[in-house]
């Protein structure tokens, strides 16, 4: 009983110290939001230039019974369908390389060249032979955050423990299963990492390429409000890019947690 | 020691040859037998090249110069005949202290319960209950090592490859496991090449102890240590700290080579 009533103030402790924690994060995002409304609301600018934001929200509020979830739908679609195909694509041919002198050779000075490259100035050709629509903008964003998920793998199975490869050939694993059953869950932390790069790079490609080509999408509405002039639906616009962003490298975040229960920073706290 | 011996090492020598630098030889034209149930360590100072000869019994090298067999057969790979522990555990950390002692069984295509009773015994075997679903992260260094143990002795081995086992862990958890596993290979024999520089440990653990010279590695000399280790004051008992006089002073000299003969 003793321990009981102990442990209760510990945990409120704990709780206040995390919510503490949370409201100290926030508020420099509420401070940044509030510090727009004034300056806005101040007349040192036009609406135009910049509409407050609670002008912003009240337009939300109108899109979301409008486009806004077409919107949001496809560009999420765009972007995960392309980061999930450049995802698995990126961790094969990481694998392969690590894995055959022959795949090394072949795309190793492909990765060299191609990484540092802007890809997007791709798009033009992309545009002439793929057309404007789905497969085009998802096939950009494949080909960009494809990148960081093969060096990522690389780096990860190279700093694979020979001691821990040994240890599964002694108890009679074959070489398939060494790839799959230690090298690869050995290696996990970094290919996540290398996702959790890959995944920012694909939801901004999905928009610039929806900005580029036009059409439904948060990029492709932000673009038609700009040439309407609608200031206050290009900010919208982007205040749903920021938000769309935020909870997808948040659910990215859970997920590596979810995955590395296992290791030493599952106990650490986050700082993604 | 049974009349054939279980191990034959016979005029091995190894090379590495890094990307980069320079060639260095690790093992010069050595030659050691082991019999069957025999407790043997590799004595020496670091970088005599003692793992080098471990790895290669392992099967975890290419044999490049000379030959080694067991029970007659040429070692040609790794194979759960000979188990290996390391130093640094060499755990999988994803996976948890049950899972990690199961792998070799799982390979092995042990059915489900058979598998499940053999690893709840090990576990008992190395004094990890309530550990089961613990992962590495969560364990101490003893502990760790009772789990690669257990993971290595689950396979049944007949050839057990220590690596500085105790290497890593403190001095009172080092003196633990020193007395843990001299009973346990009392209760269940193997043998044992185990690979260490700490000559009480040598003395204390093996039959013979083989001391290696110090770069290229050659077995300098064999000594015998077989005596009753089960006494609660072998540690002050005449005989062993005779033992421990002997081969430090001929570890010494290969010591101060190792230190590039500045002494110590």
């Amino acid at each position: 009983m003793a321990g009981v009533a102990h442990a209760e103030p510990i945990d409120a402790a704990r709780f206040f110290s995390a919510a503490g924690l949370v409201v100290a994060r926030s508020s420099v995002v509420v401070l940044l939001l509030v510090g727009w409304e004034l300056f806005a609301r101040s007349g040192a600018v036009t609406m135009f230039v910049l509409p407050p934001l609670s002008a912003v929200l009240e337009r939300i509020w109108i899109d979301a019974s409008g486009d806004l979830w077409l919107n949001v739908g496809l560009t999420l679609y765009r972007a995960v369908v392309g980061f999930l195909i450049a995802a698995v694509a990126g961790i094969m041919l990481g694998m392969a390389i690590s894995r055959s002198a022959v795949a090394r050779w072949f795309f190793d000075p492909i990765i060299s060249v191609g990484f540092p490259m802007p890809k997007i100035a791709f798009l033009p050709i992309v545009i002439l032979w793929l057309g404007v629509y789905d497969v085009s903008k998802i096939s950009m964003v494949v080909f960009d955050a494809i990148f960081p998920v093969v060096t990522a793998t690389i780096i990860g199975i190279q700093g694979v423990e020979k001691e821990l490869i040994w240890s599964a050939r002694n108890m009679g694993a074959s070489k398939r299963e060494v790839m799959w059953q230690v090298v690869l869950p050995a290696a996990l932390p970094q290919i996540l990492t290398g996702l959790q790069v890959a995944l920012p790079i694909a939801l901004i490609v999905a928009i610039v390429a929806e900005m580029a080509m036009g059409g439904y999408g948060l990029g492709g509405a932000m673009m038609t409000s700009s040439r309407f002039a609608d200031s206050r639906g290009v900010f919208a616009a982007l205040v749903e890019i920021a938000i769309v962003g935020y909870v997808l490298v948040k659910l990215m975040a859970v997920l590596r947690r979810r995955l590395l229960v296992w290791h030493q920073e599952a106990s650490e706290p986050a700082t993604v | 020691m049974s009349s054939q011996p279980q191990i034959v090492i016979e005029g091995v020598s190894h090379v590495y040859r890094p990307t980069r630098g320079k060639e260095v030889t690790a093992l010069e034209n050595v030659s050691l037998q082991v019999g069957q149930r025999e407790f043997l360590a590799l004595l020496g100072p670091s970088g005599c090249g003692k793992s080098t000869l471990l790895y290669l019994l392992g099967g975890f090298l290419p044999i490049e110069k000379g030959s080694i067999s067991v029970d007659g057969k040429p070692v040609a790979g790794p194979g759960p005949d000979r188990g290996i522990v390391f130093q640094h555990f060499a755990l999988f950390p994803w996976k948890t202290v049950r899972a990690n002692i199961a792998y070799g069984l799982e390979r092995q295509g042990m059915a489900r319960e058979q598998r499940e009773a053999r690893v709840q015994s090990l576990v008992d075997l190395v004094g990890l209950s309530g550990f089961e679903d613990s992962y590495p992260s969560q364990l101490s260094g003893g502990m760790k090592q009772r789990t690669a143990l257990a993971r290595t002795l689950a396979f049944e081995p007949a050839i057990l490859l220590m690596d500085e086992p105790f290497g890593a862990l403190d001095a009172q958890t080092r003196h633990l496991m020193q007395t843990e596993l001299l009973s346990i290979w009392q209760r269940t024999p193997k043998t044992v090449i185990f690979v260490t520089h700490d000559v009480q440990e040598a003395v204390y653990l093996a039959d013979r102890v083989a001391v290696m010279s110090a770069r290229p590695g050659r077995i300098k000399t064999i000594v015998d240590t077989k005596f009753d280790k089960n006494s609660r004051d072998v540690f002050k008992a005449p005989h062993f700290v005779d033992k421990v006089d002997e081969i430090w002073n001929l570890v010494r000299d290969e010591a101060i080579k190792a230190q590039g003969g500045r002494g110590m």
